[in-house]
């Protein structure tokens, strides 16, 4: 197949468009306004539904909307803004909808910056909306991942009636890099039995979170959490780099892992026992491998472009086996391959 | 002979119907439901009811479910 | 003995649920807003082609009466969720009902932008100028004066500001084909108002644009009022301040 120069945020459109979406609905932000314009470019001359929403709020609403009618639809945003989404996501995840979310990440807190910046992990993973609910997660580390992973996106999102956040930066949003545009590799999942299609031959269908027993809303979220626990056990995604005998393993996730790799390399050569496991689930989470990666190795090295927010995650899941040990900087600072490897260097000194 | 089916399991006591009908058929009840009100009931010895449904349009609680006309 | 034809005038609408029961308080309007919106259903034979939003407040349980498919949007999000679902299914009906704190204070941007877009959607909402669910509360449509829970001293302009005047405001969006205010006070203004909840369809059929229906409604609950004061107040307050009529019709 023949390969395309394209930036992260336009194979990202390109692959929501190859996956069917019938309805795109944002607002603009810096770093991700380029996915919003390509669609609204696309959408109209495929005659699906564009919609310039007045705001972040109107537009994961909109989502909500059209995603209870069983189409396949999303947005996109960064950030603060995606901060703006968070009471819609609980009612999203409640609902048991197939909202397709794709986060581009810039530098916080507050306005920030537009810098790349990993910082949203835990507004992706832990969220902040009310009540229990899990949204699934998944990181990109390449503009071809962007592909691959919007398309992974929205199946899973169908597939578990779940949101499902693509969590991108800046750095890969705007970064161009050959890729592949393979065809929408999954199949398709039936709205049938729970869709809102009009209430023609079957008895009428309601959509909503309210719960004013108790009973049922206990036994309502025990349903979401036990979907969740399926997504646990049958989709975590990893990527594994040369963990075999490492006697340390540096864990990052998304574009910083391109310059972990290239460390990893410089390090191998100066015959340091080094490897890399790398999330490409953030949630579900790969708890387990970290687990069996703590009986082989001596210690973790979490790499993060903010001030350790993964590193708890990793914490937990190696629970005091090994050391877990963490570098990182905010605020857009980008780790260069030199930083890292001298990182590694230090720990192995 | 007009009449009105009253569900007097759903009506509130909120009496407004008590003030449209034109003849005055519908009139506060002595005996409490079981949501603790006491029902209205229409009284039409006499058939004067019009059938015009005013009471039923009314009601918040479609306590007069149906409205019959000859 | 001649035997007559019996002839129903009233019935239960098809487009309720049967058997459901209204869980408003005595006297309240919102039972004979939901009953009018659903005889327009009928009427119109839309119940299996509709898709209704459910908003936040007294309105949210509108799944709960109505027989057709119910989605609930968030607070004030409803003509959100409206618009999503419209667009991706041009060929349903969708309407939403709201209060008049969804509508006009925490959802006045998602109100007016479907406007201005001219969403091809029904927008019912429901105005007695307080927050009921939560216990009657100063509103966005809390006229001057009124006392409410955080009004003890009544609505002033010092503290408080000016209410809204939502079917006039919705009349100015360009993209908007039908915008009237009703009341449900007397029988005779019910059926006025049923005859703006129909026009308020008709325009979504027609494709013309937004269509807006606001209803002056009562909670005697909040304002301390019997069912009957509450109408009254209706005619002797609200209508000077909010005048029924219509504001746009294309």
């Amino acid at each position: 197949m023949t390969k395309t120069l394209t930036t992260g945020n336009h194979a990202i459109a390109q692959a929501a468009i190859n996956a069917g979406c019938d309805g795109y609905f944002g607002y603009p932000i810096t770093p991700q306004s380029e996915i919003g314009e390509f669609m609204s470019k696309k959408m109209q001359e495929l005659e699906r539904a564009y919609v310039c929403a007045e705001s972040e709020i109107a537009a994961i609403n909109m989502v909500l909307g059209a995603c209870s009618t069983g189409a396949k639809a999303m947005t996109s945003s960064s950030s603060c803004a995606v901060a703006l989404m968070q009471e819609s996501l609980s009612y999203i995840a409640a609902d048991e909808l197939p909202v397709v979310l794709v986060s581009v990440m810039r530098a916080g807190p507050g306005l920030g910056y537009i810098y790349p910046s990993q910082g949203d992990y835990n507004q992706a993973t832990i969220g902040g909306g009310n009540g229990d609910y899990k949204i699934i997660v998944l990181a990109p580390s390449t503009v071809q991942e962007c592909i691959d992973l919007t398309y992974k996106s929205f199946y899973l999102a169908q597939k578990y009636r779940n949101p499902t956040i693509l969590l991108a930066d800046g750095l890969l949003a705007q970064m161009m890099e050959p890729v592949e545009f393979n065809e929408y590799p999954y199949p398709e999942i039936s709205i049938e039995d729970w869709a809102l299609t009009g209430a023609k031959n079957r008895d009428s269908r309601a959509i909503y979170s309210l719960g004013p027993q108790e009973d049922r809303l206990v036994e309502r979220v025990e349903t979401l959490f036990n979907k969740y626990k399926q997504i646990e056990e049958n989709e975590v995604e990893f990527e594994e780099y040369q963990t075999d005998n490492a006697d340390l393993i540096v864990t990052c996730f998304g574009s910083i892992a391109r310059n972990v790799k290239s460390a990893i390399n410089q390090c191998r050569e100066k015959g340091l026992k080094v490897g890399m496991l790398r999330p490409i689930t953030l949630y579900p989470f790969p708890t387990k491998k970290y687990q069996e990666l703590a009986k082989t190795t001596k210690k973790f090295l979490t790499i993060e472009m903010n001030m350790g927010q993964m590193v708890r995650d990793v914490r937990l899941a190696v629970n005091g086996q090994v050391p877990v040990e963490f570098f990182g900087k905010s605020v857009g600072q980008w780790l260069s391959v030199e930083d890292i490897a001298a990182e590694i260097e230090r720990l192995n000194s | 002979m007009n009449y009105i089916k009253l569900d007097k399991t759903r009506c509130k006591a909120c009496y407004l119907c008590v003030d449209v009908c034109p003849k005055k058929l519908i009139i506060k009840g002595s005996q409490p439901n079981s949501l603790g009100h006491f029902p209205v009931e229409f009284k039409d010895p006499d058939n004067k009811c019009i059938g015009c449904a005013m009471c039923a349009m009314r009601c918040p609680d479609i306590a007069i479910t149906e409205v019959v006309k000859n | 003995m001649i035997k007559t034809t019996e002839k129903s005038v009233f019935k239960l609408p098809k487009s309720l649920k049967a058997g459901m029961k209204f869980p408003f308080c005595a006297g309240c309007d919102h039972g004979v807003a939901i009953r009018l919106v659903a005889e327009v259903l009928d009427e119109m034979n839309l119940r299996e082609k509709t898709i209704a939003v459910a908003s936040i407040g007294c309105s949210v349980m509108l799944y709960d009466y109505l027989d057709t498919d119910c989605v609930e949007a968030p607070h004030g999000r409803a003509l959100a969720a409206a618009t999503g679902v419209k667009r991706t299914n041009k060929d349903k009906f969708v309407l939403t009902y709201q209060g008049d704190g969804d509508f006009a204070s925490i959802g006045l941007a998602e109100s007016l932008h479907a406007a201005l877009r001219g969403e091809k959607v029904s927008a019912i909402c429901i105005n007695n100028t307080t927050y009921g669910m939560t216990g009657g509360q100063a509103g966005p449509t809390t006229i001057m004066g009124q006392i409410t829970k955080t009004s003890p001293n009544g609505r002033n302009e010092e503290y408080y500001g000016y209410p809204i005047k939502i079917a006039e405001q919705v009349a100015l969006c360009d993209g908007t084909a039908y915008s009237a205010r009703c009341s449900l006070d007397s029988i005779a203004n019910i059926k006025k108002t049923k005859e703006a909840i129909r026009k308020t369809f008709e325009v979504q059929l027609q494709g013309l644009g937004f269509g807006f229906v606001e209803i002056l409604s009562t909670c005697p609950t909040n304002w301390h009022l019997t069912p009957q004061e509450s109408h009254e107040r209706v005619r002797n307050e609200l209508f000077q301040v909010y005048p029924l009529g219509v504001y746009k019709e294309v």
